[in-house]
């Protein structure tokens, strides 16, 4: 076991920094558009532009800044925002929880309900359950979620305030303006305004997790060990969570792995419809302004959530499917 | 295709197209969504004569946040008007001996006679009929031309109904002048400085108080001429009088902020969205071909390769690392299209690559191989269309990932600035106040729009996988 982990982190370390240089690539190698375009003004006389050039150490040969380059993000020092020029790492600080927030709990929530559905789906087929799970799953190939948290905004906070007087769910923020002083009631206040962001990514999520489950359900009900076991007399109950569903574990800690870019882009959509305070929503302010540093940074740690999460699984499914060999080559 | 195949090779290919209809017309779900693919392609085909305006240049087809046509059925909203267009001709009320032309184009030719100031009147009457607008829009084009020696003013008075609070309001004045000139004139309500003229407020709107009764409007229009010498003279033409009072609804889906129309934008969104997904598929599918096809039948280091690769690919942030690229290299369709394609092949890829390393050990590749043929011969002949059918089931339910891809990024502004999309619509309905004035006809129709052509697509590619895909084949 230890050694097969040793090698996971050593190769997830690997992809990450493949993943470091390309965002090095992209952003000074062929990009287009000069890294320092957001803060260099053409009007600046030669030698300004030297001196900051300088500044920047965009005056280094290639080879230089690229090592200094990794060895700063493998180190957390994200450098100085072009727009603020405050440290990236402090800004992010503060940002990064409420986004890890968001996608915590949008992804607990999907599979919580997402497989539940599932499993009642595989095991009654054919009746309305299984018609809902079909049902949720093409909704989630089909309706983009930011249609439907645009819908949900609309009805919910903008026409019962001008019809109602008040907001059932509020429009966009992470909180209200003085947050309430009492810790409870900061909780209640947060988790009011998490409410519709959250409420939105798991509708317009869960049915691809119920469809999902109800397929390898569906599979693994057909084996001979199910057939076996029920044969043994168990009850459904025993054949259906102990036997079926526990084989359809491994694959579907893939599929959270797999789920998570998707995830990402939709908490990242979320915080930009929403107006929520966390890092998707400050890539795409800093992207616009050509903050390259933030930028970076923030395509660092999404990769780096990513290859955590996708470690993680891999771990998992070395833990719930017996069948690996530890050590082994997969 | 006849000039292309032989005749027996035509022969099988009908039957095999024929043998595949039979299998697909049973699926109800996928006739339905071919159904649903067809309008949406006739709609795209069809777009330019459908719909009545440009969907990009043409705004002021109607009021800011117009209402769809049909809201007229409800009846809080029974007497709002559509946008009405006022051709206006004039008539002569004195000087009836300086016009030497009527009709689209009055030309009043003055010579002087006497040294007295002499004015030419015309008026035009028209009934305006609906509640008061927010808004008018007045235009005329004038030229002066043939001047010697006089001076000339003009302006433009309109009249209320007749009655005991009827009122006059000078729209537009050309104080006086000595030399040649034309214009179009303009007159806007909503122009401040058109406002601060009649002496209204800041947060006065002028239309709903000029136009504040039902009936017979007067447009007044008189030319002055003083002249210097007894030989003065001037020729005024005057062109294309209207007066435009947009409506509260419009069209099919009404409109924007700008008051541009929102039908015509949705239906031209077609297009796109249309060409985009299916565009993006084609590529990541060639590209997914070709990589599972190759990887799975040498194996070895290239397959090495190419899996890491692919597992690489499958820890990117898709969209956050598209939106870079988009942002350096320039918001184009065509790189949209190149981008979405390249982070959408690898599921294909290992598909393919699954398939064609069972293909690899059939019975009937060894015996190609046996029989000497070469590596390209079997790839081309015996590989590639053993995986088509699959690839082509794929190909289709993977369009819709690129449909919202593309949706997605054009909500965030990150489209291409020359083409109307769904996304762009979303994404100016959100950044232009759509939700404050509840304008829900211009968010709801461009999101079901794109929801209904990605179900459509996936309702025909999952019942195509269950045609051509034998593994699910066999479970039913």
């Amino acid at each position: 076991m230890r050694e097969y982990l040793i090698r996971r982190i050593v190769i997830s370390i690997l992809i990450l920094w493949i993943i470091a240089s390309l965002n090095f690539v992209i952003f000074q190698v062929v990009s287009p558009v000069s890294p320092v375009s957001g803060i260099i003004n053409p009007k600046f006389t030669p030698e300004v532009k030297r001196k900051l050039l300088e500044i920047y150490g965009l005056l280094e040969p290639l080879h230089i800044r690229y090592l200094k380059y990794i060895r700063n993000m493998f180190t957390w020092q994200f450098g100085f925002s072009f727009n603020t020029m405050a440290p990236v790492a402090e800004e992010m600080s503060w940002r990064l929880p409420s986004t890890v927030l968001l996608l915590g709990s949008a992804m607990v929530a999907t599979v919580i309900v997402g497989i539940p559905i599932g499993i009642l789906a595989a095991s009654r087929r054919g009746s309305k359950m299984d018609v809902f799970a079909i049902g949720s799953g093409l909704v989630t190939w089909g309706v983009p979620i930011f249609f439907i948290q645009l819908l949900f905004m609309l009805f919910f906070s903008y026409y019962s305030y001008i019809m109602w007087g008040f907001q059932i769910f509020p429009a966009g923020g992470m909180g209200t303006a003085p947050p309430p002083s009492n810790p409870l009631a900061y909780m209640a206040d947060v988790a009011w305004h998490l409410a519709m962001p959250l409420l939105t990514l798991v509708i317009g999520s869960f049915g691809s997790w119920a469809l999902y489950t109800r397929s390898l359900l569906l599979d693994a009900l057909t084996q001979d060990y199910v057939v076996t076991a029920r044969a043994k007399g168990l009850t459904e109950r025993t054949v259906l969570y102990r036997h079926a569903f526990r084989s359809t574990l491994p694959p579907m800690v893939t599929m959270i792995a797999l789920n998570i870019p998707g995830i990402i882009s939709g908490a990242m959509i979320t915080e930009w419809i929403f107006n929520l305070p966390g890092i998707g929503r400050w890539y795409l302010n800093s992207l616009m302004a050509a903050d390259y540093p933030v930028v970076q940074a923030v395509l660092f740690i999404y990769a780096f959530l990513m290859i955590f999460a996708n470690l993680v699984s891999d771990l998992m499914y070395g833990v719930l499917d017996p069948r690996i060999r530890v050590g082994a080559r997969r | 295709m006849a000039f292309i195949f032989s005749k027996e090779k035509r022969i099988v290919y009908s039957r095999k197209i024929s043998g595949f209809w039979e299998e697909f017309r049973r699926k109800k779900i996928g006739l339905f969504g071919l159904a649903i693919l067809i309008f949406y392609i006739v709609l795209a085909v069809v777009a330019p004569w459908i719909t009545p305006y440009d969907p990009i240049i043409k705004s002021r087809q109607a009021e800011d946040f117009a209402m769809p046509g049909w809201m007229t059925i409800f009846p809080q909203y029974r007497n709002y008007p559509a946008s009405k267009e006022y051709l206006l001709y004039w008539n002569v009320e004195q000087g009836r001996d300086f016009i030497t032309n009527w009709g689209e184009t009055v030309v009043v030719e003055y010579k002087a006679q006497t040294m007295t100031t002499v004015d030419v009147e015309l008026s035009t009457k028209f009934s305006y009929n609906e509640i008061p607008p927010n808004a008018f829009y007045f235009k005329f084009a004038w030229t002066a031309s043939d001047l010697e020696s006089t001076e000339y003013s003009l302006r433009v008075t309109l009249f209320t109904p007749e009655g005991e609070n009827r009122t006059d309001w000078l729209m537009w004045r050309q104080p006086a002048l000595k030399t040649t000139k034309g214009e179009h004139v303009y007159v806007e309500s909503v122009n401040p400085f058109f406002r601060d003229m009649l002496g209204f407020e800041m947060q006065q709107n002028p239309a709903p108080i000029i136009f504040s009764q039902k009936g017979e409007y007067t447009l007044l229009l008189r030319m002055r001429f003083k002249p210097d010498t007894k030989t003065a003279r001037c020729q005024i033409d005057l062109e294309n009088t209207q007066l435009f009072v947009p409506g509260r609804v419009h069209g099919v889906l009404g409109c924007d902020d700008t008051g541009a129309d929102l039908f015509s934008q949705l239906v031209h969104g077609t297009r796109i969205s249309l060409v985009i997904g299916v565009l993006c598929a084609v590529v990541s599918a060639s590209i997914g071909i070709i990589v599972g096809v190759i990887t799975g039948y040498f194996g070895g280091l290239v397959d090495e390769a190419m899996m890491r690769l692919v597992d690489i690919l499958l820890c990117l942030p898709f969209l956050p690392l598209l939106l870079t690229l988009v942002f350096l290299y320039g918001k184009n369709i065509f790189y949209i299209v190149i981008f979405i394609a390249i982070f959408g092949w690898q599921g294909l890829a290992r598909m393919i690559r699954s398939q064609v390393l069972s293909l690899r050990e059939t019975a009937f590749i060894e015996c190609a191989r046996a029989a000497g043929a070469s590596r390209t011969y079997i790839i081309m002949k015996h590989l590639v269309p053993n995986v088509l059918p699959v690839a082509f089931a794929s190909l289709v339910l993977s369009v819709p990932g690129a449909i919202l891809f593309e949706a997605a990024l054009s909500f965030l502004g990150f489209g291409d600035p020359r083409v109307p999309t769904w996304g762009k619509m979303l994404h100016h309905a959100y950044g232009f106040g759509a939700f404050t004035r509840l304008a829900w006809w211009w968010i709801i129709p461009p999101g079901l729009a794109i929801t209904t052509l990605c179900l459509a697509f996936v309702f025909v590619g999952h019942s195509l996988d269950e045609v051509v895909n034998p593994r699910l084949r066999r479970r039913r």
